[in-house]
């Protein structure tokens, strides 16, 4: 119940900081340099043809009329209409997200268990071989350009060994696959289409290994630093001296007391992860949330850029939410 | 006498040394390399070979040519000039902003924190690149603009770092014996609070101008960033990333190799400082 | 089993050496001592004599980069050459550890009962069930009251003194055949040390464990201990029956450390110059013979070896070439100078001072300090005591302007510190200054000696080639080494560290020195050295100083008056001799019944307080301390309780006059 409320309250805080974000993308989208309306015109529009373009968008009104009927919109749920491609904002990001969310979804999960195995281990055999190997490897993925990384997957994994299928789209078009959530596997799964879950997974290997690579690195030296603080930690000298065996050490007094140092830290890596994400749907050309945020970025497109930003802000917030709440739940020293 | 009885040698510091060393080596050599490159080729960084786009390494390229005809080595080596400056001098101005910031918060408490801490809770509303993104979109893409744009999405981290060490050495003894000395505040900030707080900003500051090389490169890729002809290694690899599918790997896999190692370097030299702070603190 | 029943714990020729890279240490050298089953061995010394690092022996704890040689002998057993199931198997069961930090040294994540039966189902074989049922129990035999609730408690929610018998119970709970208690009251207050103290004989003598009391704090221990083996610099110097060695020591380190301890009987302390050497390796001199009195030239050619003392009994040994004999010679009691009068110069004046921490969200919060009121004159010392949270750190802040009044006035030479802003301000501060608990900590880590000493002359705008002179005849004022004004505070020794914290607040010339509990974080001779320069300092008769302290014995040295404080009030104030010699306040009488002693200590009749509630509601009507006191009645419940005159001292007490007869009767508890 306590729980509850704190995540209450917490999302009634979160309310001033959107919209502290939505204010400054609505005023810093129309300082960019350069035109939505000059990028979908073309280069042979006349001046008359820009107004008209302008008002059917409503951008010749007031900046504050505008803002208030962008604001009136947004609380009825309603983000606007793309410049663009001329379709509901709202409804693109329902197609976008989903795939994009089954990406990280499951670069975190691999990223998660590989860093929290790892990093334990690696903090128990502190200072040996094993050790300066682990620590280096997630240096090496720590410095990872993950866009690089990803084209260096699929030149070994695509062009030379032909292992993978090529980076472009998330399906096999000829699997017939019935759209329902936009996550093609988790539609594939649903709908009990074998080939469409093949194919899905192949063309998910290579950009959920890159993703995860990335972002288990971080973690991973977060876990060990922090299972390394436990080990040296008076709480755990103290059950050693007392001779406590070794299962109940790792279990009662190693594992709970390292994974609540983590969350926040875990939620500052996942929370850069979404940056890295926009890459790696760049590189395997992933059509997902990401890359379409980008175009709009990139043609001035306003609708799609107030929205793709606000999006991402809450993403963030609410990852930050779940990292308190899982940090409550973690370290009983922690009120919430 | 019994026979001694040993117990794990502490090696404590050991593999510090050789992290810090071996980051500082890997940047000295990528700084040279990229101050003194006229020595190493004879190709200047734009200039085009007549003769052939995407020759495959060979006698007279020994990385080969790209898509437009220049020679992947001495774009490879002029590149450092870019990344390391820019991201350096990025992240400088990033720690001098932030620590001013975080200090006065820090230290002041109050409205003035409050204000700060909100202006900084929004910047950190946004994954760092995505950040960086926005801003290279909204200042455009000059060498100060991009220093700009990487001061800019880092600062916000140093002031909520330094404001939370100054918060914990605001409540020290020696402040509040320095404070009942009758110094002034300024004084306390400048010689008790501020070189006390700085220890965290030292560790950080390494293994933030790796993260801002990659930024950086992460920019100049999606178009954001450097642009071609300039040599980069972010924008290098963009104009080799559609010969991948090709299977020609030389205009794209060596400058990232570059890339990750400069990072790596600084993520080495990071990690030692970190290790031997805390070998220190044990 | 071996055939001879040998001693349960036989420590023989144990030496170690820590090397790690550029830094060797010889942390024991050749210690030999035995500890058998229901014995109490106190284990005593001063830190750095290599205490703990016996203790980690015994459970095959030494740190990494020990060399060992010798043997810890465990019913026989090696348990250096153990292999690691034997260790196991011995840690907790062979022998257990109580830590000295309960609270630091209990998994905040997990719940204490579990980490109870952790332990009873890992050495006593028990099922979840039955440890359960049995942890119940141990709670409640180590005197925690609802020990089925508390079973569920996480650490954090524990007081200190909860944390230390969760932490005895988790020792005992491996039913070890001995238990080692690592400096197991350090912080606790004064009740709260002898009863835990108590607990550890009664596993001695109701279990028949074996128990090691490691100690710095000599009088507490003193009635516990059998034995008591005394460590200086990894070396046993003395060792024997704890009557003995505590009270007519022969080794001339025993006798400098019983003399440094402060006691409320008032005698005063002796200093002995110098401090323990860190050796590279085992020496091969007396480690004592640089600091030593009677050394001669064979003390320092050559290690003396351990042997009995003359004409005593086999087991009193110690390592010194030149035994003392003679009574252990006291310092009459200094004088109490008593040259301040009312009439003159009042340099600090507190009136009616209420201070209110305000809780951080919503309304309410928290009274430190209620209406208190004190006056210190030129020249004269006044000392406040009180157990922990009762507003003594308050009291400092506010005397140094660091925290402001709720209500009523500080002023300091005649003006108000809250009618100041800015410069003005700032000035006035240099005239109180502080000497802080913690020497170290209260030295800004990245400044230069001379720059902390130059701090109040800097605000007071001495230009450099004044302060560095300033601060050159502090310096020679309290014979710190002109060399050592370019160290930074962690080149230092507590002693040192505190002796620039004193050099600091006098370089000003101020006019009130505030000592907050100055001495309570240095070893047992290195205080006697500070208390000696404070003795010293306090002694101009241009300043008037303030004493704080939670120990009454250093107090009791050199204040004129004293103040007692209990929640926040003063409830006994007077010149020091009469508040100690004559305690009117029942709070006064106990606080000086349960103060640990060597020497002859409270003489009077003595009281005990019923113990802390875990909730004392300070802001309930009446006398706050009628809910532990033996002599409350229904009035004492309901009246707010002033300070009255009663002869020269003033108590917050309306029994006063009663009280002597009370004490006569049968409720007196020792």
């Amino acid at each position: 119940m306590r729980i509850v409320r704190f995540v209450v309250r917490r999302l009634l805080q979160l309310i001033p900081v959107l919209l502290g974000v939505v204010v400054l993308t609505f005023l810093l989208v129309r300082v960019l340099p350069g035109d939505p309306i000059r990028t979908i015109l073309g280069p042979n529009a006349t001046p008359e043809d820009a107004a008209a373009a302008r008002a059917r968008y409503g951008l010749d009104q007031p900046i504050v009329k505008q803002f208030l009927d962008y604001l009136g919109g947004l609380v009825t749920g309603d983000l606007g209409t793309s410049i663009q491609s001329g379709t509901s904002v709202g409804a693109e990001i329902g197609l976008r997200i989903g795939p994009t969310f089954e990406l990280v979804v499951l670069a975190l999960a691999v990223a998660l268990v590989v860093a929290v195995l790892l990093g334990v281990w690696s903090a128990r055999h502190a200072d040996r071989a094993g050790d300066h190997g682990v620590r280096l490897t997630a240096l090496v993925g720590n410095s990872m350009p993950e866009f690089w990384l990803g084209l260096v997957l699929i030149l070994v994994g695509y062009s030379v060994l032909g292992w993978f299928p090529a980076p472009s789209g998330r399906v096999d078009p000829d699997t017939n696959l019935t759209p329902l959530t936009g996550a093609d596997l988790l539609d594939a799964a649903l709908t009990l289409n074998g080939p469409a879950f093949g194919s899905a997974l192949a063309h998910l290997i290579l950009p959920v290994a890159t993703l995860s690579i990335v972002v288990v690195a971080p973690l991973l030296r977060s876990v060990r630093a922090s299972a390394l603080e436990v080990l040296h930690s008076e709480p755990y000298v103290a059950a050693t001296a007392h001779g406590l065996r070794g299962r109940t050490l790792l279990r009662g007094y190693l594992l709970r007391a390292t994974l609540a140092r983590l969350p926040s830290l875990a939620a500052l890596v996942f929370g850069t992860s979404i940056g890295s994400t926009v890459l790696v749907e760049y590189v395997f050309s992933w059509q997902g949330f990401g890359q379409w945020a980008l175009r709009g970025l990139l043609y001035r497109d306003y609708p799609v850029v107030q929205a793709s930003v606000l999006v991402i802000a809450f993403c963030y917030v609410v990852v930050f939410l779940i990292a308190d709440v899982a940090q409550a739940v973690l370290d009983p020293r922690v009120q919430i | 006498m019994s026979e001694t009885v040993v117990v794990g040698a502490a090696r404590v510091g050991r593999f510090a040394t050789v992290l810090i060393v071996t980051g500082s080596a890997i940047l000295a050599v990528v700084a040279l390399a990229a101050i003194f490159a006229p020595l190493f080729t004879g190709w200047g960084p734009t200039e085009i070979d007549p003769l052939g786009t995407l020759v495959p390494p060979g006698p007279g390229h020994p990385l080969g040519t790209d898509a437009n005809g220049m020679d992947v080595w001495s774009r490879l080596l002029y590149a450092g000039r870019l990344d390391l400056g820019i991201a350096v001098a990025g992240v400088a101005v990033a720690v001098v902003a932030g620590t001013a910031l975080g200090l006065v918060a820090g230290y002041l408490g109050g409205w003035v924190d409050d204000v700060l801490m909100r202006v900084v809770d929004i910047f950190q509303a946004f994954p760092t690149f995505i950040l960086a993104l926005a801003v290279a979109a909204l200042v455009g893409n000059g060498t100060g603009n991009l220093i700009a744009v990487i001061a800019a999405v880092n600062a916000p981290a140093y002031a909520r770092l330094v404001r939370a060490e100054v918060r914990t050495v605001r409540e020290s003894a020696f402040v509040a014996a320095s404070v009942t000395s009758g110094a002034s505040t300024s004084g306390v900030l400048w010689r008790h609070v501020l070189p006390n707080s700085l220890t965290p900003v030292r560790v950080i500051a390494p293994l933030n101008a790796g993260w801002a090389m990659l930024t950086l490169a992460g920019l100049s890729f999606l178009g954001l960033g450097v642009t071609v002809p300039a040599a980069e290694w972010g924008a290098m690899i963009s104009l080799g990333s559609p010969d991948v599918v090709a299977g020609r790997w030389w205009t794209s896999v060596p400058p990232g190799l570059v890339l990750l190692i400069c990072v790596l370097g600084f993520s080495l030299l990071g990690e030692g400082l970190q290790e031997r702070a805390e070998a220190k603190r044990r | 089993m071996s055939p001879v029943d040998p001693d349960l714990l036989s420590i023989e020729h144990l030496s170690v050496v820590i090397r790690r890279p550029g830094r060797e240490v010889a942390a024991l050298s050749d210690v030999s001592l035995r500890v058998g089953r229901g014995e109490v061995v106190g284990l005593v010394g001063e830190s750095g004599g290599g205490k703990s690092m016996v203790a980690r022996s015994i459970v095959g704890l030494l740190p990494g980069g020990s060399h060992a040689t010798g043997a810890v002998r465990f019913e026989g057993d090696d348990v250096l050459r153990m292999d690691d199931d034997a260790l196991r198997r011995h840690r907790g069961h062979g022998a257990a550890i109580c830590f000295q930090n309960p609270r630091g040294a209990l998994s905040p994540t997990r719940t204490v009962g579990r980490q109870l039966t952790d332990r009873l189902t890992t050495h006593q074989r028990l099922t979840e069930a039955e440890a359960r049922r049995a942890a119940e129990e141990q709670f409640a035999a180590v005197g925690i009251r609802s020990p089925r609730r508390r079973l569920g408690a996480y650490p954090h929610e524990l007081s200190g003194g909860m944390a230390q018998r969760v932490m005895i119970s988790l020792a005992t709970g491996c039913a070890p055949g001995l238990l080692i208690a690592d400096e197991p009251t350090t912080g606790l207050d004064v009740t709260l040390t002898r009863e835990i103290l108590r607990r550890f004989r009664h596993a001695a003598d109701t279990d028949g464990r074996g128990v090691l009391l490691i100690s710095h704090d000599l009088a507490s221990i003193a009635d516990v201990c059998d034995r008591v083996v005394v460590l200086y610099a990894g070396t046993v110097v003395e060792s024997g029956p704890a009557a003995r060695v505590l009270g007519r020591p022969a080794h001339p380190y025993t006798r400098a450390l019983l003399r440094s301890v402060p006691d409320v009987d008032g005698r005063a302390v002796v200093a002995t110059p110098g401090a323990m050497p860190l050796l590279k390796a085992a020496p091969h001199d007396c480690p004592f013979a640089p600091r030593c009195a009677h050394a001669t030239a064979e003390c320092t050619a050559e290690r003396p070896p351990v042997s009995r003392v003359p004409g005593a009994a086999d087991d009193w040994t110690l390592a010194c070439f030149h035994p003392r004999t003679d009574e252990l010679a006291f310092a009459e009691p200094a004088e109490t100078p008593g040259r301040a009068t009312a009439a003159e110069r009042a340099v600090l004046e507190v009136d009616d001072a209420h201070v209110v921490y305000r809780s951080r969200f919503g309304k309410g919060g928290h009274a430190a300090l209620r209406g208190v009121s004190l006056r210190v004159a030129a020249g004269e010392t006044l000392g406040v005591v009180g157990e922990s949270g009762c507003g003594k750190s308050t009291l400092a802040k506010l005397l140094l302007g660091l925290v402001s009044p709720a209500r009523g006035d500080v002023r300091v030479a005649g003006s108000r510190m809250s009618d100041l802003r800015g410069g003005e301000l700032r000035r006035l501060r240099t005239r109180v200054q502080m000497v802080f608990q913690d020497p170290i900590g209260s030295l800004s880590p990245r400044r230069t000696v001379a720059d902390a000493i130059a701090e109040p002359l800097r605000a007071l705008g001495l230009p450099a080639a004044r302060r560095a002179e300033r601060v050159e005849a502090v310096a020679d004022r309290l014979k710190i080494d002109r060399s050592m004004l370019a160290r930074r505070p962690h080149e230092l020794s507590g002693g040192q560290a505190q002796r620039v914290c004193v050099a600091r607040a006098l370089a000003g010339e101020p006019d009130v020195l505030v000592f907050d509990e100055p001495t309570s974080a240095l070893d047992v001779t290195v205080q006697a050295q500070i208390l000696e320069v404070i003795a010293d300092v306090v002694r101009d008769p241009a300043r008037g100083s303030v004493f704080i302290s939670h120990d009454l014995a250093t107090v009791r040295g050199f204040a004129d008056r004293v103040i007692v404080l209990y929640l926040g009030r003063i409830v006994e104030e007077g010149p020091v001799d009469e508040v100690f010699g004559n305690p009117r306040h029942p709070y006064t009488r106990a606080l000086l019944s349960s103060a640990p002693s060597l020497g002859d200590g409270f003489s009077g009749p003595k009281v005990t307080l019923t113990e802390d509630l875990d909730d004392t509601d300070a802001a309930a009507p009446g006398c706050p301390l009628a809910a532990r006191c033996p002599f409350a009645d229904d009035r004492c419940r309901t009246e707010e309780q002033e300070l009255r005159p009663y002869g020269n001292t003033r108590a917050a007490c309306r029994r006063v006059p009663e009280i002597p007869d009370l004490l006569k009767g049968s409720d007196i508890r020792v």
